[in-house]
């Protein structure tokens, strides 16, 4: 119901935007629509209308005039509109980039029955290149956002023993901006879609159809979505630990968030800067970009990437957390180095703010900037190494109980390996300029990015899963995705590595007839892949709604969050949970609990 | 528990020597058509072969703990080793010292070669614009296909018309590619160092690398490597009509 109205007043607010905009065109004697400039005005006011809607007015706004903010419902029905409370924010992202992963991987799976065969099959070349550029956006969208939004959202407070987020309001606020990035993204693909991938760059995103601004405009969007979460996770952390939750006492997984939060609050800047001022160069006609007035297209790969390769860490570095999480209960050991894992996240915060011109070795950037950003980026591999020992060392010698969030887990640690090993002939130029823009990059960030993050968040879902919806999952249907999954995945992306070396470069619609083997094999190895989700979904949907009751803590895990019912109670803990030891004294003689229940008056200090 | 690291640590040596068997005996290259070809697949090559211990251990590590560790439950505690002392700084500093030696050899003493010679013996200029490319001859002559003399450093002056997109020169077969930025001009310079001929293998074309609207895929031109004798009665031909 509040959707619809924030539909409805979306849809009023865009007429009224362009509306008023070609009011004023047409007495300026131009035409009253033009679609650049005209989804550039109408989009803000629609995006106002559609936030009053959803309850952004009903729930907080109408305070700020001097009425009484209404009380959100009980039940279902609160999912579906604005609503503080993060347990509830945590499962609307959950929910909502899950569909769109689903979505962005159909699209892939549409991609490679293109390129079954060399050729043009199913699309034109303008048709590929939309579909090829929405899946990497959308994919892209849920790798930076799904793990904080759901996870971040809904287990952190839990973890350091909050009642909610710092900032409840602004949690909600920057999950309701989502959708709109989604629905921007469709309408895109409606209009006729647009051709710069994901990476937007311009002169082309400058120049080409006008899917590229919806595509700006909802990105842009995604960008606040991504600095308002990091802000509150910051605050969150800094500030609403249980009385005993240290530092040195804090889950592994809430650093991970703190790291990622960090970076995404750094950076994410750079992107909406970059993206603000193609534009301007298209709407208002500036000339940052356009090489004929003066402007430099390389200025924007700089700008770009100072933000997206810390972007790859906004994904993996809640990822790391979030493996290590489920490795040490699993594997029932006290997280192995624990201080030397916190340094390394915040060592990898450090440097991922300096190493983006390795995107850049081929763009004809200067010369001088090839030596420092080659030697910067293979630094990474040092902390990066860090979360593999402590990764190995947790496991070594433990009781390692192989469920399917445990399996998520281990075959993170293979997936990564190979991604990490891959990316050296990345930061070295001397390969580099010959594997760029290939297979071997596509095969390469998939294994961090798909191998690395998603299967972390599989391995957090199945972990979280009772917790959050207080069912367990069938622990069949769970291992069968995880199988299909994991050795669809080999099948795909290691011919990808060879493919690519062998000459086959990316965001291609079409290939030269050499690479057809390897393509129609991949694109049998990728229906396999896609097969596993079917899996995922039944099992999703079935256990949410008919599984067994799950228990408090079904795993006998140590952390705060396994202390309260499942899913846990409105305010989170009756009393106050005081924290009085690390979080995973497994197998630690006479090592106190992690955490007790005590009373609502407990003052002791953080 | 010294057996389980004796067990894991024959494996390790084990995946270790599969690991370089298996880098030793692959070829995944194509057609090695340049010296800067051999110099990359060397590069590559190397870093395959010390990438192969790593992902040894890891798997070592991995595999042998997933078949020996396991339980059925969260019933018993494992032992609490904390990963304090020498085991950490160990590890940072080996990944230090790896990290250190794949950044000098063979990034930065390959990057420095790669850059140290700047003499040329043909110069040709190349513009990339949608979707097409377009070879400027130093006799006066512009060319749809690309043909150098073998055995012949060429110097390639790239770049796009102003008003056009980004685009990226590429030829797989000479492993170098570099980026056509409109109205700037980036340089290339390559050794063809072997005979081979576009239109039967596709290492030798000149393929669009970087993503630049509707006919990307298609932004190809075939490159042609002959012997200075052929490539001088082409000059001649084409600069004689
Ligand atoms: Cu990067
Ligand atoms: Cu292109």
């Amino acid at each position: 119901m509040a959707i619809l109205v924030g539909l409805v007043l979306a849809v009023v607010g865009f007429v009224a935007g362009t509306g008023i905009l070609g009011g004023i065109r047409t007495s300026m004697g131009l035409e009253y629509w033009s679609t650049d400039m005209s989804w550039s005005v109408g989009y803000p006011v629609a995006l106002i209308g559609w936030l009053i809607g959803v309850g952004g007015w009903k729930y907080w706004a109408v305070e700020w005039f001097g009425g009484k903010a209404a009380t959100p419902p009980k039940g279902v029905k609160r999912y579906f509109e604005w609503n503080m409370d993060h347990k509830v924010i945590g499962i609307q992202y959950g929910v909502t980039f899950v569909v769109l992963f689903l979505l962005s991987g159909l699209t892939a799976m549409l991609i490679r029955f293109e390129l079954m065969n060399s050729g043009m099959q199913l699309f034109t070349e303008d048709q590929y290149n939309s579909a090829m550029s929405f899946h990497g956006i959308g994919m892209v969208a849920v790798a930076v956002a799904i793990m904080l939004g759901a996870f971040g959202n809904y287990i952190v407070p839990l973890q350091i023993g909050a009642r909610d987020m710092a900032f409840p309001r602004v949690n909600a606020l920057s999950y309701w901006l989502v959708p709109p990035v989604a629905i921007m993204l469709i309408i895109a693909l409606l209009i006729g879609g647009w051709d710069t991938g994901w990476t937007a760059y311009p002169p082309l995103s400058v120049l080409t159809k006008s899917g590229q601004v919806l595509f700006n405009l909802a990105v842009i969007t995604f960008g606040l979505v991504s600095i308002l979460g990091g802000i509150n996770f910051i605050a969150t952390i800094i500030y609403e630990r249980a009385p005993g939750m240290t530092w040195g006492r804090l889950p592994i997984f809430v650093w991970g968030a703190f790291a990622g939060s960090l970076i995404a609050f750094f950076f994410t800047q750079g992107f909406a800067a970059g993206l603000l001022m193609i534009l301007l160069d298209r709407v208002v006609g500036t000339s940052f970009f356009h090489a004929a007035e003066g402007g430099s297209p390389i200025l924007y790969e700089h700008v770009f990437w100072f933000y997206s390769h810390p972007a790859v860490y906004v994904m993996v570095l809640p990822a790391f957390g979030a493996v290590l999480e489920v490795l040490a209960h699993m594997s029932r050991k006290p997280l192995y180095a624990y201080r030397w894992v916190v340094g390394a996240l915040l060592g990898i915060v450090a440097i991922s703010g300096v190493v983006w011109a390795h995107h850049m070795f081929t763009s004809g950037m200067e010369d001088y900037l090839h030596a420092p950003f080659l030697v910067l980026t293979e630094m990474i591999s040092i902390p990066t190494g860090i979360i593999f020992l402590s990764a190995i060392g947790t496991i070594w010698a433990g009781r390692l109980w192989m469920r399917t969030p445990m399996l998520f887990a281990l075959a993170f640690i293979f997936n990564f390996t190979v991604g990490g090993l891959t990316g050296i002939y990345l930061a070295d130029v001397p390969t580099d300029i010959h594997l760029h823009d290939t297979y071997f990059v596509v095969a390469h960030f998939h294994y961090t990015i798909m191998g690395g993050e998603i299967f972390a968040l599989f391995a957090a879902l199945y972990y979280w899963f009772p917790k959050m919806t207080g069912r367990q999952f069938n622990e069949t249907l769970g291992k069968i995705h995880f199988w299909i999954m994991f050795i669809g995945f080999q099948l795909v992306f290691i011919p990808m590595f060879q493919v690519g070396v062998k000459g086959m470069n990316r965001r291609v619609a079409d290939y030269p007839e050499a690479y057809e083997d390897f393509n129609r094999f991949i694109s049998w190895s990728g229906f396999l892949l896609g097969i596993s989700f079917i899996f995922f979904a039944a099992n999703m949907v079935l256990s949410w709604v008919r599984g067994e009751r799950a228990v408090a803590n079904p795993w006998g895990a140590s952390t705060l969050e396994w202390q309260v019912s499942s899913p846990p109670p409105e305010h989170n803990f009756e009393g106050q949970p005081v924290i009085q030891g690390g979080a995973y004294e497994y197998g630690v003689p006479n090592a106190p609990a992690h955490a007790r229940m005590g009373t609502a008056a407990a003052t002791e200090n953080v | 528990m010294n057996r389980h690291l004796w067990i894991a640590g024959i494996l390790w040596v084990v995946f270790t020597a599969l690991a370089l068997a298996g880098a030793a005996l692959m070829n995944p290259f194509p057609t090695v058509g340049a010296e800067e070809a051999e110099f990359s697949d060397h590069a590559f090559r190397l870093m395959t072969y010390m990438g192969a211990p790593v992902f040894g251990f890891v798997m070592a590590a991995l595999l042998y703990s997933v078949l020996r560790f396991r339980s059925g439950g969260p019933g018993e505690d494992g032992p609490p080793i904390r990963g304090v002392g020498a085991v950490p700084r160990v590890w940072l500093l080996t990944t230090t010292t790896l990290a250190v030696v794949v950044m000098i050899y063979p990034g930065l003493t390959g990057l420095a070669e790669l850059r140290s010679d700047r003499t040329h013996d043909l110069e040709v200029d190349v513009t990339g614009f949608r979707w097409a490319w377009v070879v400027q001859y130093p006799e006066g002559f512009a060319s749809q296909e690309l043909v150098l003399p073998v055995d012949q450093r060429v110097k390639f002056n790239v770049t796009a018309p102003a008003g056009d997109v980004l685009h990226s020169f590429w030829v797989p077969a000479f492993r170098l590619k570099i980026d056509a930025v409109p109205g700037q001009i980036t340089n290339l310079y390559i050794t063809p160092n072997e005979l081979g001929d576009g239109a039967t293998d596709a290492a030798y074309r000149v393929q669009c690398a970087e993503l630049c609207g509707l006919y990307h895929a298609r932004m190809q031109m075939p490159v042609r490597v002959v012997t200075a004798e052929e490539y001088q009665a082409w000059v001649a031909e084409k600069a004689g009509k």
